[in-house]
């Protein structure tokens, strides 16, 4: 599910990035540069932290429920 | 809440991390130069397009200079901004050239008092004239570069290709520095626990192992993203990349090996061994090896020196206490799961 979430959010922001690499070469306001490059790491590493705290949520969980 | 202030403390540098790698701004740099060829004796004009750049401040007009080396470098004749990140700007190249070269390469140097200095090297490559004037060799000297401007402001260096991404070395570099401590920690463990025999000290190790193979797993995903848009390929079959990948296969087997066990001592015992050996193998792949051959990574094939990536002191500041907070964050999480393995072997028994 978590690998199914990633690439979902992959194909999303190399959607948005490569869309964003075309317009500054022609926008000289917008300069952004491959910023959500940036955001699609940290978005990486806290949704992973936060899926692993769900999986072991789910199995001290379902330890206490066995006790 | 005395035993707690280190994992206060990992998230307020990991957050400072995010604000301060995400607010910064990236220093005035050059995107692009056109043209990128000429023959020598001829009058250009080139286009040059800045990133983050203030070519049209108000009594800042930038000074340019094509740079051939510490001596010599030739002035514009003329600049003209047409807006903040576009200049377009005038020179001669003399037909001479203080070496005796065929082809030349100038590096682009800009500078004004709001932005700095900037350089784009090997800016445009000049071919040679057939016939030389040496008159003309007195041109290379005529503007030097001087009186640069230092820029006042806090923010990271303009790269080529990376710009923004350059912030990517707070997160995707630390999980690497995180998961190698994190295993060094495990080694510790795994060591006590062939003294002592406590089975504690194994789930301490394994606890520090997994965390250690998630942020592992969360390096090798940044930094494929990381790799898309900058090499061009989620995977280029790169050597650090490789290596990296065989590493966290070898610390994989080692989990699943142990769920071949039914004997938790058994199990404990060969668990020590093998994380000792794979983490003592680890150490030549990841920083030896790809030292060695050919890489697309900075600060590897025929580059020096851990950490020498493309990095200024203002990166430093950030980076440095960013490993320290991301792998106080691991600590965390293995001792929460060092715990659950503590609660169940209570309940279980």
């Amino acid at each position: 599910m978590i690998k199914k979430l990633n690439l979902t959010m992959l194909a999303f922001f190399s959607l948005i990035a490569t869309s964003v690499c075309q317009e500054t070469s022609q926008d000289f306001l917008r300069s952004t540069g491959k910023i959500y490059v940036v955001v699609a790491v940290i978005a990486v590493i806290f949704f992973m932290l936060i899926g692993f705290l769900v999986y072991l949520e789910r199995r001290i969980s379902k330890l206490e429920k066995n006790s | 809440m005395r035993q707690n202030w280190w994992k206060i403390l990992s998230v307020i540098i990991i957050a400072g991390t995010i604000f301060g790698g995400l607010l910064a701004p990236i220093y005035p740099g050059i995107e692009s130069v056109q043209p990128s060829r000429i023959d020598a004796g001829e009058l250009i004009v080139m286009q040059i397009k800045g990133y983050n750049t203030h070519f049209a401040e108000e009594n800042d007009l930038p000074r340019v200079w094509l740079k051939l080396d510490d001596e010599n470098a030739l002035g514009a004749t003329q600049v003209m901004a047409r807006n903040e990140r576009q200049l377009r700007v005038s020179f001669y190249i003399p037909k001479s050239f203080p070496d005796s070269q065929q082809v030349s390469s100038l590096s682009l140097v800009i500078d004004s008092k709001k932005d700095g200095t900037s350089v784009l090297p090997g800016a445009i490559f000049v071919r040679h004239a057939g016939n030389p004037d040496q008159t003309e060799l007195l041109l290379w000297k005529k503007d030097p570069i001087v009186h640069l401007n230092k820029r006042s402001f806090y923010g990271f260096p303009y790269r080529n290709i990376l710009v923004e991404t350059i912030r990517n070395t707070f997160f995707h570099i630390p999980m690497w520095f995180g998961m190698i401590l994190l295993f060094a920690g495990s080694v510790f463990y795994s060591y006590r626990y062939m003294r002592s025999e406590r089975i504690e000290d194994d789930m301490r190790a394994v606890s520090l192992i997994h965390v250690g193979i998630l942020f592992g797993v969360m390096g090798l995903v940044t930094g494929m993203i990381w790799a898309q848009y900058t090499w061009g390929k989620f995977w280029s079959w790169d050597v650090k990349q490789n290596v990296s990948a065989i590493t966290l296969l070898i610390y994989f087997a080692l989990i699943i090996l142990r769920s071949s066990f039914n004997d938790e001592e058994r199990r404990a015992r060969l668990s020590a061994g093998y994380n000792i050996f794979a983490f003592v193998l680890m150490i030549p792949l990841i920083f030896v090896v790809p030292r060695l051959t050919d890489s697309l990574h900075p600060g590897n094939g025929g580059n020096p020196a851990l950490g020498g990536e493309d990095m200024d002191h203002t990166m430093r500041m950030i980076f440095y206490p960013a490993i320290i907070g991301w792998t106080l964050l691991g600590v965390w999480i293995s001792q929460i799961i060092y715990r659950f393995f503590r609660v169940r072997e209570r309940i279980l028994n």
